[in-house]
């Protein structure tokens, strides 16, 4: 069985966590929360910490399963089947849309004429080999990409401060703390993608008492890493666009990167922003085609290369189904917010209850 | 092992081979870049002028654009059937990712604008950096315009602002700032104004260039804007008052001529300047309080026949520190004059309220155009010369 370190299991969640949320993170907690919007994306992510704690508890009286696997014990096999089933569905779903995002990114920003249907095949064959090659060569990728990821966003952000607007943060918290609320539920989805990895990767993690303690830590380190990193995105395009402007850009990050000249002489360089953002939605969507394969072995017994081949014929058909940018960007918010917020929070706490329950009243 | 690597191999070389970008590779040999479009009405209802500047740099110069001929008006429905009717003209794909500048003909300035910008901000290959300038009269007659050094309007215009700072005394509006502008509601959007300057006026006088002639292109004043529809125009002090007020100033000349009656005169060069504001109650009267504090180095004094002492002449640039504050104070003046004359809050008052007091903003932004003409604006002027050059007196006749 593979096993990935504490530290691998920090840096993967964190790349898995963050994915492309950069993306849309700034228009989506601007829309409800205003210019303050971004100070709710911190306590947003913050939310999701407790879920971590909650699933990495139940390793602990569970090592080496994952969680459909320890529903089937605490609900019995027909309704751990049926939570199988619908892990597999969203996270399959989701991935496939995940996969849309990458090519909707880059014809939508600087290669319009280029079929989209081949950025999908160079991500999927990029997330086929990761998938193929097992979650250790997974969070090596990650290892690799993440900290260009990171150094790629501040960067961008740092180098878009010429571009700010006088006063655009200016007032704070003039309409209250409820914008900020509902900033804060609008970034929870993020944080439940996060859980449904975690959900399957258990299986792959230590379990001594010493590593368990450092697998928390590894929660709240990659939380507040890219709640962080998120929140700074958020306010850049705040300040550089204001709030209204940052709401109707729907990648505004990649406005952001078309805006940086250093000394008037370069520009352009969000196409090598791109190719780190191509980096990041491997990570997340190649997360879900791993969550979607574990669902498979778990749940019906199918792996290995022809049920793989079989999930990425899926996530093309799916991504090919939203070719159209808005279509697209609709339904990954209607996924995070109608589907994998309500399955995950339901579904973990219930299973930590009973857990917890059946802990107190001596059943096993 | 090597499966594995063989796998990736294979990976690696599909992924060169299906995402070079070959679909839309462009060689830059076969590119004409775009520098500069002008909007200006039609004369069909419904139509608008479009005229575009493009450059082909000759083969082997590394700098100057040369080739000055490939400007074209079109007049068409939309910007994006201008670029159609464009491409069959040239023998180049026309690539707009270079686009610098944009000029706002004064019809269409009136008639609103913004529908001819959504292209500019919505198709990923141009830049939100682009600046747009104000003309009188057309956007076609300043591009298609013979410039005495022979460069093209476009990329005069374009260095010409970016040069700007060195005088401060007109706004430097890029597309991304105007749009962040009309985002607010409450200011008014401000842009630059461009003209030509024939010999002989305004008091400049020039030989002009070759058979042709020759002109030169000027930028002074700005057009102040409802949204997208220009209102009125801002003279020369017009607008430089509302750089002070905007904390615009980089660097630039100040004079004490005409502002008080007095035989000694002093021009300077501002070094600095920060201009805050606060928005008192005072009395349950709500105001805003603009404080301008500028540095300035003395670089004439004119109109001082005898030779002072080190104390007389220490005094004299204290009382210069004074007259340099009138005369920004002056140039402030009018310009929130203007803005009270029109009724349009381009210098951004109400946004300054709804920063530092959101509490009352709520209670007056509804009413805010007609709230300007009366709303209580005081200024704060200090100067402080922080030289006075190589001499501690002027050279004396006697």
């Amino acid at each position: 069985m593979e096993r990935i370190s504490t530290h691998q299991f920090m840096i993967l969640g964190a790349a898995v966590l963050m994915g492309t949320t950069f993306f849309p993170v700034a228009a989506m907690v601007t829309g409800v929360g205003g210019r303050d919007g971004w100070m709710s994306i911190l306590p947003g992510y913050a939310a999701g910490i407790p879920y971590g704690l909650m699933v990495l508890s139940l390793v602990e009286r569970y090592p080496h399963k994952n969680l459909l696997q320890i529903s089937e014990t605490l609900f019995g096999k027909w309704i751990g089947k049926i939570i199988g089933i619908l892990y597999i569905l969203i996270t399959g779903y989701f991935g496939g849309l995940l996969l849309g995002q990458i090519g909707d990114v880059f014809q939508s920003s600087i290669m319009p004429i280029t079929p989209i249907s081949l950025f999908y095949l160079g991500g999927l064959l990029l997330i086929f080999y990761l998938v193929s090659s097992g979650i250790e060569v997974f969070a090596r990728f990650s290892e690799a990409i993440f900290p260009i990821i990171v150094i790629a966003l501040v960067l961008n952000a740092g180098l878009a401060i010429p571009r700010i607007e006088q006063g655009e943060l200016l007032p704070i918290l003039s309409e209250g703390f409820k914008p900020l609320f509902w900033g804060g539920v609008k970034v929870l989805p993020f944080a439940m993608e996060y859980i449904l990895f975690l959900a399957g990767i258990l299986t792959f993690l230590p379990t001594s008492k010493q590593e368990l303690g450092q697998l928390k830590t590894g929660v709240w380190r990659a939380v507040f890493l890219v709640g962080i990193l998120d929140t700074m995105v958020a306010l850049i395009q705040i300040l550089v666009f204001g709030p209204t402007e940052t709401i109707r850009l729907v990648y505004g990050l990649l406005v952001l990167g078309k805006m940086v000249e250093l000394s008037r002489t370069v520009s352009g360089v969000e196409s090598i922003f791109l190719g780190v953002w191509l980096g990041a939605g491997v990570i997340k969507s190649g997360a879900f085609f791993f969550t979607s394969t574990w669902g498979l072995e778990t749940v019906f017994g199918l792996k290995g290369l022809k049920w793989n081949l079989a999930l990425g014929v899926v996530f093309m058909g799916i991504a090919l189904g939203f070719t159209r940018s808005i279509n697209l960007v609709m339904e990954i918010s209607l996924v995070d917010n109608y589907l994998i917020l309500p399955f995950t929070s339901v579904w973990i706490l219930t299973l930590w209850g009973v857990s917890r329950w059946k802990k107190g009243a001596g059943v096993q | 092992m090597k499966r594995t690597n063989i796998g990736l191999a294979l990976i690696l070389i599909l992924c060169s081979l299906l995402l070079t970008g070959c679909w839309g590779k462009r060689e830059v040999e076969e590119l004409a870049p775009l520098i500069a479009i002008g909007f200006d009405l039609g004369q069909k209802p419904g139509t608008y002028l479009i005229t575009k500047q493009f450059v082909s740099p000759k083969k082997g110069e590394s700098t100057n654009v040369t080739d000055v001929d490939r400007t074209f008006s079109v007049e068409v429905s939309s910007p994006r059937e201008a670029y159609e009717k464009m491409s069959k003209l040239l023998n180049l794909i026309p690539f707009r990712g270079s686009l610098k500048v944009i000029v706002i003909g004064e019809d269409v300035a009136k008639a609103g604008f913004l529908d001819l910008l959504d292209l500019e901000q919505r198709f990923g290959e141009f830049r939100r950096m682009t600046y747009l300038v104000l003309t009188k009269g057309k956007a076609q007659s300043i591009l298609t315009m013979k410039m005495r050094a022979g460069t093209l309007p476009g990329m005069y215009i374009k260095d010409n602002l970016e040069t700007g700072g060195t005088v401060s005394t007109f706004p430097l509006v890029r597309l991304g700032h105007y749009l962040t502008v009309l985002s607010r509601k409450s200011t008014a959007p401000i842009i630059p104004l461009v003209k030509s300057v024939k010999p002989g006026d305004e008091g400049i006088e020039y030989k002009a260039g070759g058979k042709d002639g020759g002109e030169e292109l000027q930028l002074e004043g700005a057009g102040v804007f409802r949204g997208d529809r220009l209102v009125d125009f801002l003279t020369d002090k017009e607008t430089k008052g509302y750089m002070w007020l905007d904390n615009d100033i980089e660097q630039r000349s100040i004079s004490t001529v005409d502002i008080e009656e007095s035989k000694v005169n002093f021009v300077g060069q501002v070094l600095k300047s920060t201009t805050k504001y606060k928005v008192p109650d005072q009395d349950g009267t709500i105001g805003i309080q603009y404080q301008i504090e500028a540095s300035v180095a003395v670089e004439e004094v004119t109109g001082q026949k005898e030779q002072l002492s080190v104390t007389e002449w220490a005094d004299l640039m204290k009382g210069a520190e004074g007259s340099f504050a009138k005369a920004i104070q002056k140039e402030c003046e009018l310009s929130i004059k203007k803005e009270r004359e029109l009724s349009l809050d381009f210098l951004g008052i109400g946004r300054h309220i709804e920063q530092k007091n959101p509490a009352y903003w709520k209670t007056v932004k509804d009413q805010w155009e007609q709230k300007i003409a009366d709303f209580p604006v005081s200024l704060n002027v200090q100067v402080k010369i922080d030289t006075s050059g190589m001499s501690s007196s002027s050279a004396t006749t006697n």
